[in-house]
């Protein structure tokens, strides 16, 4: 295969960290592939930038919240001056822009391999009921509300304990009617409406990552369960787990949707019902795990991307620890001055 | 019964379920117990491999294999 350039984003491998650096890592261990990892950051202090072992060049991007038009410039000018055959975004924020401007990029030959914007949509936490019952998992009590008169009226309806999810991001659980206004009034002052109210379930919490090739076929799937996590939630230490009726889950929901590209499913799973709690349209930060063990989807997707062969072998063990560590890095300034005066390291 | 038949048990006594992901930590006397349901023998049997295995009457054996039991179906692992 020949050398490809593939820019990734999420390379803030930070306490809540982004998936870039598990792709990237990915990528770089298929000994098949030849690959040129560009990062692609929105901050100096990304440790992606200065990762050399593993990021070869890094930009740093304007943010997609701004002018779509700066933001596929900036593409264009990486695949200007040193090729760009490829991205592979991570970050859910950046996601709709890439699904928008899809066409583009690869009328200027830069790929990507993604759902479309309806695929999209269904990661909406006001969608999931829909999901959920395609792809045979149950949904907790969920009301969408947009006020706080809804919410209370949620709470009450549904009855305490309830999570309270931001529309994008985060989610607390609340005890008390109390807790769930203050978090109402937290997540609506980040990240806006609507607000999402959901009845906690007991059972494992299991999540899945997998890719979807666009017709239907599913490209490779692992499931972990979270040992520990840090308090945003994010996964420290997991394991692997080979749960049947969840994977049967993400194969439906790849078949159902005829998914394309990445994915994540959040599941709880009891003893007689499996719940769907969120869909990620996109590698979660674990990814790395299912390298490890032995199923490299972020290479998979980039070959099913080029029209490579993918390897068939879908099997993988179960029991298969994933331990993130902290790690100190000491370099010279050259990367950050550059990234703060050019925009660019190296 | 299901789930005891899927769970892996080493010698050590730490037994992985790896359709949930949980572990657990066992005594020796439980590995035996755990073993033993899971060749599908009976209490009086099982009773037997650890008088067999340890210094312990068979009454103290059949004891604590009932309690072992009891402690099973709790984990919901029986």
């Amino acid at each position: 295969m020949q050398k490809l350039i593939v820019g990734v984003s999420g390379i803030n491998a930070i306490d809540n960290p982004g998936p870039g650096i598990g792709v990237a890592r990915s990528l770089k261990e298929d000994p098949d592939l030849a690959v040129t990892i560009i990062g692609l950051a929105y901050d100096a202090m990304d440790p992606g930038l200065y990762m050399d072992w593993v990021v070869d060049k890094s930009f740093i991007m304007p943010y997609p919240s701004g002018s779509s038009e700066a933001f596929i410039e900036r593409l264009l000018y990486i695949k200007k001056t040193c090729g760009l055959d490829h991205v592979i975004p991570n970050l859910d924020a950046e996601l709709p822009l890439y699904i928008k401007h899809s066409r583009t990029l690869a009328d200027h030959g830069i790929k990507t391999f993604l759902p479309t914007m309806e695929q999209f949509r269904l990661r909406g936490k006001d969608q999931l009921t829909a999901v959920a019952e395609k792809i045979g998992a149950g949904l907790p009590q969920t009301r969408v509300v947009n006020s706080l008169e809804a919410l209370v009226q949620a709470v009450g309806e549904i009855g305490l304990p309830v999570m309270v999810k931001g529309c994008l991001y985060k989610a607390y659980r609340a005890g008390t009617l109390q807790e769930a206004v203050g978090h109402f009034h937290h997540l609506v002052a980040e990240w806006g409406y609507p607000i999402i109210v959901q009845e906690v379930v007991t059972g494992d919490e299991l999540n899945v990552v997998g890719v979807g090739d666009g017709t239907g076929e599913c490209l490779g799937l692992v499931g972990v369960k979270k040992i520990c996590t840090t308090a945003l939630g994010k996964i420290w230490t997991g394991v692997t787990v080979r749960n049947e009726p969840m994977l049967a889950a993400a194969r439906a929901f790849v078949r159902e949707f005829r998914w394309r590209g990445p994915f994540e499913l959040e599941c709880i799973i009891s003893p007689d019902q499996i719940y769907l709690i969120e869909v990620n349209p996109r590698f979660p930060a674990w990814v790395y795990l299912a390298t490890g063990v032995g199923l490299n989807l972020p290479s998979r997707l980039l070959r099913a991307s080029c029209g490579q062969p993918v390897p068939p072998d879908n099997a993988y063990e179960a029991g298969k620890l994933f331990i993130r560590y902290s790690y100190e890095l000491v370099t010279d300034m050259t990367n950050f001055q550059q990234a703060i005066t050019r925009g660019e390291t190296r | 019964m299901a789930t005891l038949a899927r769970l892996a048990i080493n010698e050590e006594g730490f037994v992985f379920d790896p359709t949930t992901g949980d572990s657990f930590g066992v005594s020796a006397t439980g590995v035996i117990i755990l073993k033993g349901i899971r060749d599908g023998l009976d209490d009086k049997k099982i009773a037997q491999r650890l008088a067999d295995e340890f210094i312990v009457t068979l009454d103290d054996a059949g004891r604590d294999v009932a309690d072992f039991r009891v402690q099973l179906k709790t984990l919901a692992l029986i």
